[in-house]
C-alpha cells in the first residue's frame, strides 16, 4: 500500500491542469439535451479530441494515450476539478469502446474506433424495449438473416443521446426460436439508416435526451455484427460490467459535487439546520470512500485481477450518493430551489442535478436489480424469480 | 500509488483468520462467558503466533509491519468477537509507546507477560485495567474505573479509534455472513427466507456499507502510518464510516433472525455487544462526526477531486 504519487504522476497531473484550465468552457454549456446543447458539447468532444484527450485509456493505434487506471484517475480528477462538461460521447468511450476492443475483429475496431475517438461520431445506445427494461433478456426487436444484411424489425427505447447522435448499438433477437438469453445478437447500426424513426422522449423537466427508435425493415450489414450471432447476451453482460464498474462514473465527479456543497453549505450556514450540516459532511466523506474505493479497484485491476458482481455496489453507493447530494443542496436553498435561474441569471445547476439524479438508481440497472445481483451473486442468497 | 495489499499482507491475515475461525468459534465464547472472560491458553495462542510483536522493531525482536498491516489483523480479530485484548495491547499500546520511545516495556509485551493498561480521557473506562470492576453489555470486556490521571494524547486516540474501527468492520462483515446462513436455512411460506427481496435488499445495503468502510480504514491507517498533518481526519472518517456500517449490520442481522435473534442461543448477540461497546469507545460517533465537520466544512482540510489523497 502505497498512498502518494510518483513524480511521474505528478507531472502528468499537472499537464493535464494547465492543458484543462487553458481549453474548459469558462461559462457552463447548455444542457446536452437539447439541439443547441448537443451541438454544443460535441464541439467540446472535438476540442478533447485536438489535444488528444477523448479516449485516455484506448491504445495509440485508435487514438488513445494508452493511460494506466491510475493515470486515469488523476485525468478525471483534473477534469472534474475544471469543471469539464458531460461527455457527449460516454456511451462510446465507456461501453461501446472497450466492448468493439474486447469483442470486435481488427476490421471492426479500425473502423469504429478512431472515429469515435475524434468525436466525428457520436453514439446511441439501444438496451432497452417497452417490454424489457430490467428484464433485458425479454427483447423481442427482430434481426432476420437476408443475403449479407440482418432485417431489423421492432422499437427500442430510453436510448440515451438517441435523439441527436449518429450510430446506435442493441441487442436483437436474430433466432426467432430462441428464448430469454439465447438467440439475440449485438448489432450495430447507422442511426440515419432508411427505415428507422426516431421519437425524442421529452422528459420530466421539458428537455429531451433520449428517445424512442422505430425499425421497419431496416437493412444492416451483417459485418455490423459484433462477436457473432447468438452471442449478443455475453456481449451485452461484459458492456453492462463496464457501465455499472469502474469506468462510468469516475469518483472526481461526486468530489466536485461534495465542493460545490461544502460551499453551498458555507453561504446559507446561518439558516441551515443540524442535520444538513451533518448530511454535508456525510458527502464529504461518501464522496472520498467512492475515491478510495476506486483507486482500489484500479489497483486490483492492473495487479490482474477483475472485477464482477462487485461492480453493483459501486453502482448502489455512487448513484444514492449523488441523489443525497443534490438532495441536500435543494433543502439548503430553500425557496430558491425552485427557481430554473437564480436572480443573477445564472442556472441552478442543484436543480439540474437534482433531477438527473433521480435516473442514477434506474439507469444501467435500477438499484433494486442492483440489490439482487448482489444478494444472489456476492452474498449466496438464493435466487428467484428472473431466470 | 498502489491501493492494495499485498499478497503476502493478505496471507498473514487469512492464517489468522483461519487460526481464530478453528480455535474462538462461538463455542469459545460461550465458555469465557461462563467461566470468567480471558483464557491464557488463547492468548499464548496469538503470542506464539508472533502478533504481539506484529508492531514491534525488528531490531527490538518484533515483525516490525505498519498500521496497515495491524488494521488487516484488527479485522480479523472483530471477525472472530476475540476476547482477549490483543488490538489494544499490540497494535495501539505498541506502536504510541514505540512513537514516544517508551522502548523498555517491548519486550514484555512480545513475550506475552504484559498487556499495558491505556487510559485516555476520551475513555470513561480502561480496557482490561486493574482498577474497580465496571460491567459492560459485553460479556467479554473487562472494564474498570479509570484512573484520575489520564492521558489526553491525541496519537493515542488516533490508535485507539483507528483499530476499533477495524474491528467494526470486521464484526460487521461476521454478523453480515451470519445473517445471510441464517436467511439461507430458515424457510417460511415454503421457501428459504433469504430468497425474499425484502430480505435481500436489506442484506445488500449492508454489503454496500461495508464495502465502502474498507477502503476508508485502509486510507485512514496508511495515513497515520505516514503520519500525515491529516491522519485525524481520516482516522474519525474511517470511525464514523465503520461504526454506521456495523450499526447497520447489527440492526438488520436481528431482524433477518427474526425471534431467534433476541435470543441467547443465537450467537449473534455476542458480535453486536461488541459492535456496540466499540461503537462508542475512543471517541463517539459524534465526537468523530464533529472532527471531520470541524476540518472539512472548517476550511482547514482541502476539498474537492485533486485532493483525494490530501
Amino acid at each position: 500500500m502505497q498512498l502518494t504519487y510518483t513524480p511521474e504522476q505528478q507531472a502528468f497531473r499537472a499537464e493535464v491542469r494547465a492543458w484543462m484550465e487553458t481549453h474548459v468552457p469558462k461559462e457552463p454549456l447548455i444542457t446536452l439535451e437539447c439541439r443547441e446543447g448537443y451541438d454544443q458539447h460535441v464541439a467540446w468532444e472535438r476540442t478533447l479530441a485536438s489535444g488528444n484527450w477523448g479516449m485516455v485509456t484506448w491504445p495509440e493505434a485508435f487514438g488513445g494515450r494508452r493511460l494506466d487506471l491510475i493515470q486515469w484517475l488523476i485525468f478525471e480528477e483534473e477534469y472534474f476539478r475544471a469543471g469539464g462538461p458531460n461527455r457527449a460521447n460516454q456511451n462510446g468511450i465507456f461501453l461501446l469502446g472497450p466492448t468493439i476492443m474486447e469483442f470486435g475483429t481488427e476490421e471492426q475496431k479500425a473502423r469504429f474506433l478512431p472515429p469515435m475517438a475524434r468525436g466525428e461520431v457520436i453514439w446511441a445506445q439501444a438496451w432497452s424495449e417497452p417490454g424489457a427494461g430490467s428484464d433485458m433478456a425479454a427483447i423481442s426487436s427482430k434481426a432476420v438473416r437476408d443475403g449479407d444484411h440482418y432485417v431489423i424489425t421492432g422499437q427500442k427505447t430510453w436510448s440515451s443521446r438517441a435523439a441527436f447522435a449518429d450510430w446506435g448499438f442493441g441487442m436483437f433477437r436474430t433466432d426467432p426460436e430462441s428464448k430469454r438469453h439465447k438467440g439475440l445478437t449485438f448489432i450495430l447500426f447507422d442511426l440515419n439508416s432508411p427505415g428507422i424513426t426516431r421519437r425524442p422522449i421529452r422528459q420530466l423537466h421539458g428537455d429531451t435526451g433520449f428517445a424512442e427508435l422505430f425499425f421497419d425493415e431496416v437493412r444492416v450489414p451483417v459485418e455490423n455484427c459484433l462477436a457473432g450471432e447468438g452471442e449478443g447476451w455475453n456481449v451485452a453482460m461484459a458492456t453492462a460490467g463496464f457501465e455499472r464498474g469502474l469506468m462510468l462514473r469516475s469518483p472526481g465527479r461526486f468530489q466536485a459535487t461534495a465542493k460545490r456543497l461544502v460551499e453551498l453549505y458555507r453561504q446559507h450556514e446561518a439558516e441551515a439546520s443540524p442535520t444538513a450540516r451533518e448530511a454535508v459532511t456525510q458527502a464529504w466523506m461518501a464522496a472520498q470512500a467512492y475515491a478510495y474505493n476506486t483507486y482500489a479497484v484500479a489497483a486490483k485491476i492492473m495487479a490482474g485481477g477483475k472485477i464482477g458482481a462487485e461492480a453493483s455496489l459501486n453502482k448502489i453507493f455512487w448513484s444514492e450518493l449523488d441523489r443525497a447530494m443534490h438532495r441536500t443542496a435543494m433543502q439548503l436553498l430553500g425557496a430558491h430551489a425552485e427557481l430554473k435561474r437564480f436572480d443573477d441569471g445564472s442556472i441552478n445547476a442543484w436543480l439540474e442535478g437534482y433531477i438527473f439524479s433521480l435516473s442514477g438508481p434506474i439507469y444501467a440497472g435500477s438499484n433494486e436489480v442492483q440489490r439482487n445481483i448482489t444478494a444472489e451473486r456476492l452474498l449466496g442468497l438464493p435466487r428467484v424469480g428472473a431466470g | 500509488m498502489d491501493m492494495l495489499f499485498t499478497d503476502d499482507q493478505l496471507a498473514l491475515a487469512e492464517t489468522v483468520r483461519d487460526y481464530l475461525a478453528g480455535t474462538h468459534g462461538p463455542e469459545v465464547l460461550r465458555r469465557l462467558d461462563v467461566d470468567g472472560n480471558r483464557d491464557p491458553a488463547i492468548w499464548q495462542g496469538l503470542v506464539d503466533m508472533g502478533l504481539t510483536g506484529l508492531l514491534i522493531p525488528e531490531d527490538q525482536g518484533g515483525l516490525g509491519m505498519g498500521l496497515a498491516d495491524a488494521a488487516l489483523i484488527a479485522v480479523e480479530c472483530g471477525r472472530a468477537c476475540l476476547a482477549e485484548p490483543l488490538v489494544e495491547t499490540a497494535f495501539v499500546a505498541v506502536p504510541w509507546l514505540v512513537a514516544q520511545g517508551r522502548t523498555s516495556e517491548l519486550a514484555a509485551i512480545l513475550a506475552g507477560t504484559t498487556k499495558p493498561e491505556l487510559s485516555h480521557a476520551i475513555n470513561p473506562w480502561v480496557a482490561d485495567g486493574t482498577g474497580a470492576a465496571l460491567t459492560s453489555v459485553d460479556p467479554l470486556r473487562n472494564l474498570t474505573a479509570a484512573p484520575a490521571e489520564r492521558s489526553d494524547d491525541p496519537l493515542l486516540l488516533n490508535l485507539g479509534a483507528l483499530m476499533s474501527a477495524a474491528q467494526l468492520v470486521g464484526l460487521a462483515d461476521a454478523m453480515l455472513a451470519q445473517a445471510v446462513e441464517y436467511a439461507k436455512i430458515r424457510t417460511q411460506f415454503g421457501q428459504p427466507i433469504g430468497a425474499f427481496q425484502g430480505l435481500k435488499h436489506q442484506l445488500a445495503s449492508c454489503a454496500v456499507a461495508i464495502e465502502f468502510a474498507k477502503p476508508v480504514l485502509w486510507r485512514a491507517a496508511q495515513a497515520l502510518a505516514d503520519g500525515l498533518d491529516s491522519a485525524a481526519v481520516h482516522v474519525s472518517h474511517a470511525k464514523v464510516a465503520a461504526t454506521d456500517a456495523a450499526q447497520l449490520t447489527s440492526e438488520t442481522a436481528i431482524q433477518v433472525h427474526g425471534a431467534m435473534g433476541y435470543t441467547y442461543e443465537v450467537d449473534l448477540h455476542f458480535w453486536m455487544k461488541r459492535s456496540w461497546a466499540l461503537s462508542g469507545a475512543w471517541g463517539s460517533r459524534a465526537f468523530h462526526l464533529r472532527r471531520v465537520d470541524a476540518a472539512v466544512l472548517g476550511g482547514s482540510h482541502p476539498v474537492g477531486p485533486e485532493h483525494t489523497f490530501a
